[in-house]
């Protein structure tokens, strides 16, 4: 195995993880702190990718366009919390898991309507090489992983060193404790899933001049991202950051090796764990269903 | 006649279909403490959420000082003097004392610990562990201590004495003393002897019934047995 | 003698009527909905009275399916036992899979069938490209023999075998309703902990439940695949994953009927909105969400109840009728 293209798939694996990771951190605080199942996560996704395709292909500056799409997906989070979720936090997981799907297809269908069923591209901001190690590396991958290191710091400090931060790991422990100490929990929901829409909207906003954006891209993300999940078990920050490294990794070396692997693999991983750990890797036991 | 720091008629509570408290009627006057006794299962801890808001109940009234705690959530309850200190010593676990007081401050905006600390000068020493490290006494020295931030005017708390050395449950019993002087208490209870030390009223409940309510100053456990 | 027409009449009703619709509607219309009312009656199912949601039915979909296609291009030409075949890969797939995917909570169990559905729709379309033929799918509609009585190869004599199948399939499930098994399904979601101090089985009965659904599921597969007379990786993409969920809360999650009244409205749906929004699918999402926040009761869900009081208001009235006499 040549060493140079090892190097290259290793960050090729790296960027992927910082996608996966991006997405996977909504999903799991959402869980932890609402226990609810949010698969229109991957709605914001794409709504980020294509705001940044749109903004970026009239202003010229793609950096705009992964702004916009933050900013919109953001918005739109917000929307949908308020009109939708604030409905059903009380109902089991399974409501939250269907009402979501269907908000997710509803919104891949106005996406449909609005940009249409064709791929669109999206350039990359920068066609640089880097030179890491002997190897030419992409810029534009190293910079998709700085900015998920980045927003990985600042998850940490806003998790551990504000306040809002430290009632939202209170309420991941016991949110009616917190409520009962005088808190507004719903405005915690809120501002956390607001933070997931808008990361997700990140995620799809770096990961589009990576690929074509299509309508149908948060649905072919959706397995990925919830083996991710599944694996590094749904609540915990941690393990969604180790088992986004693992799967970048696998799906990024494996099509090195054997490109059928990079998609089997992950799965693979996925139902061993699930066979000596039901809740993933990190994940808590809950009690409700 | 002053106005009751807690009032409640007719209430009326269900778990979906299986019904739990039947027309229960209590009052708290302030800087009183009542007591409420019986058995596991006679619906003390469900009072005690049904008043904090955690319960919706299917009729009655609740109210504090005149003002209308029904229907509220339990964190507008929780701002309006009403504090709810619910067994079982859950602490946040993954916060330090430290973190979980300042919660307690964030909520209340209050951020003068010393009337915690003179309460439970042992907190002090703690500020920096890990609340799951704690033991038992100590979590419920935090828990109440805690609740004690934002000067409540109605502190409603669940069993504090289940599972302690004695030496805490004495500790704890000055510490309601001088808290009454400022609130009133309403504490759930098993440990007879401490009720009947402490409390002006008992209440004791069976089957999600108010049994018998009982002046307190001479009551001695026999007195209350017989309602359990 | 009573009691078999009381046990019956239901089912009878429903899929005579539906049959003599073939005077005034499309013939694949009806076949349409016969096969995908199979394909959800499973899935509803497994929510209904399981309490499990499944994203992946395409999944047990394509084991259906491509068993039976398998069959027909490389070794036989009976569709018959073409739909055996398909069977017994659903059957055998869902008994690998079932023992641990029951285990996971309810939220690990969807996404896993979903994982599931994209992996075997990437088999079919890559991996297996070899046998499979990729995207373009076996075709083996010449392939099927004539068979006596019924050739089902012909649409219209296929419409006859999928009734019968169908009326078989919902005996199954009415029967099952009746059980100890169906009481035991329902207690398993209500209250596991429970369930188990009595002495039984989560697991068993939930494996049995799975294989029960998704060997349903793979009915269907084989039904469509000798129907259509060819197999893509199509019916297992990842957007097909939507329909059987959307379908089951439509029609009104855990009732018999529900998947059927469910599946006759999503494809009228379906064919009329098409020809005039080529999006539909904006429609069905929201749709979804809307009968979720409006009481997840469905099209039959909430019609049942009310023609039940309908019915036993007449009932009582004769009753009563008897009794003044």
């Amino acid at each position: 195995m040549d060493s140079q293209l090892l190097l290259s798939g290793f960050i090729f694996g790296l960027s992927m993880a910082s996608v996966y990771f991006l997405m996977s951190i909504g999903l799991s605080l959402c869980f932890g702190l609402m226990r609810i199942i949010s698969l229109d996560q991957l709605l914001y996704y794409a709504v980020g990718a294509y705001l940044t395709y749109t903004v970026s292909t009239a202003s010229g500056n793609v950096w705009l366009g992964v702004l916009a799409g933050v900013a919109i997906s953001g918005t739109l989070a917000l929307l949908v919390e308020r009109f939708v979720f604030r409905r059903i936090y009380e109902r089991e997981l399974t409501f939250s898991m269907i009402t979501s799907f269907g908000i997710l297809i509803g919104g891949v269908g106005v996406i449909k309507a609005i940009w249409g069923v064709v791929p669109r591209p999206v350039r990359m901001p920068t066609s640089d090489l880097i030179n890491v190690l002997g190897t030419e590396v992409p810029l534009y991958r190293l910079l998709v992983v700085a900015i998920a290191g980045l927003v990985y710091l600042g998850i940490w400090v806003f998790l551990n060193k504000t306040i809002i931060g430290k009632a939202i790991r209170a309420g991941i422990e016991d949110v009616e404790h917190v409520e009962g100490l005088g808190i507004n929990v719903s405005r915690l929901f809120t501002i956390t899933f607001v933070i997931a829409g808008a990361m997700s909207g990140l995620a799809g906003g770096l990961h589009a001049p990576l690929i074509m954006v299509d309508p149908n891209m948060g649905l072919e993300v959706l397995a990925f991202v919830f083996m991710v999940v599944i694996i590094g078990g749904l609540g915990s920050i941690k393990g969604t950051l180790i088992s986004s490294l693992i799967v970048g990794q696998v799906v990024s070396i494996g099509s090195l090796i054997y490109a059928p692997l990079a998609m089997m693999a992950p799965f693979a991983i996925m139902l061993l764990i699930l066979l000596v750990k039901p809740t993933g890797l990190y994940g808590s036991t809950m009690v409700k269903k | 006649m002053s106005e009751s720091s807690l009032m409640v008629s007719n209430l009326n509570v269900a778990y979906g279909e299986s019904k739990v408290l039947f027309d229960v009627s209590f009052e708290v006057a302030p800087k009183q403490i009542v007591c409420c006794v019986g058995r596991n299962g006679a619906g003390k801890t469900t009072l005690l959420k049904s008043v904090a808001g955690f319960l919706k109940p299917l009729s009655g009234e609740v109210t504090a000082g005149g003002d209308n705690l029904l229907g509220r959530r339990p964190y507008d309850v929780a701002r309006m003097g009403i504090k709810y200190v619910p067994q079982d010593k859950k602490v946040f676990s993954d916060l330090t004392v430290r973190e979980n007081l300042e919660l307690g401050s964030y909520a209340t905006k209050d951020y003068n610990w010393d009337t915690v600390f003179e309460f439970f000068p042992k907190l002090k020493i703690l500020l920096d562990r890990k609340a799951g490290f704690l033991s038992g006494g100590e979590r419920q020295m935090l828990m109440i201590g805690r609740a004690t931030l934002g000067k409540p005017r109605v502190m409603l708390i669940d069993e504090p004495t289940e599972g302690l050395a004695p030496s805490i449950v004495t500790h704890l019993k000055q510490v309601f003393g001088e808290l009454s002087k400022s609130a009133a208490l309403v504490i759930v209870e098993q440990n007879l002897p401490l009720v009947c030390s402490i409390a002006h009223k008992v209440y004791a409940m069976r089957d999600g019934r108010i049994a018998a309510e009982l002046q307190g100053g001479a009551l001695k456990p026999a007195d209350c047995e017989p309602y359990l | 003698m009573v009691n078999a027409i009381k046990w019956w009449w239901g089912i009878l009703l429903a899929f005579g009527l539906l049959a003599a619709g073939r005077l005034f509607l499309p013939l694949p219309f009806i076949n349409e909905v016969l096969i995908f009312s199979i394909y959800t009656i499973g899935c509803s199912f497994l929510l209904g009275r399981v309490g499990f949601i499944s994203f992946g039915q395409p999944a047990y979909l394509a084991f259906g399916a491509y068993g039976t296609a398998f069959y027909l291009f490389y070794f036989g030409t009976n569709p018959y036992l073409a739909i055996l075949a398909g069977v017994a890969c659903g059957f055998i797939g869902a008994c690998i899979v079932g023992p641990l995917f029951v285990r996971l909570r309810s939220d690990y169990f969807a996404l896993v069938n979903l994982a599931l559905a994209v992996i075997v729709f990437y088999m079919m379309q890559k991996v297996l490209a070899e046998y499979t033929k990729g995207d373009n799918g076996l075709w083996f509609l010449t392939n099927i023999a004539s068979t006596p009585i019924l050739n089902i190869g012909k649409s219209s004599d296929f419409f006859i075998f999928a009734t019968l199948v169908a009326i078989g399939v919902w005996a199954l499930y009415k029967y099952l309703d009746d059980t100890l098994f169906g009481a035991c399904c329902l207690a398993t979601k209500i209250n596991e902990a429970k369930f188990q101090f009595l002495g039984y089985s989560n697991f068993k009965v939930r494996l049995i439940a799975f294989v029960i659904a998704n060997t349903t599921t793979a009915l269907a597969g084989s039904l469509y695949a000798v129907y259509l007379g060819s197999v893509s990786p199509e019916v297992t993409a990842a957007a097909r994953t939507a329909d059987p969920v959307v379908v089951t809360i439509l029609g009104g999650v855990g009732t018999l009927f529900g998947p059927l009244v469910g599946t006759i409205a999503y494809t009228a749906l379906r064919d009329v909105l098409s020809k005039f929004i080529g999006n539909w699918e904006l429609f069905v999402g929201f749709i979804l969400v809307f009968i979720m926040l409006a009481g997840e009761k469905g099209l039959w869900g909430s019609a049942a109840p009310w023609l039940e009081r309908l019915f036993s208001r007449g009932k009582s009235a004769d009753s009563k009728a008897e009794g003044q006499r």
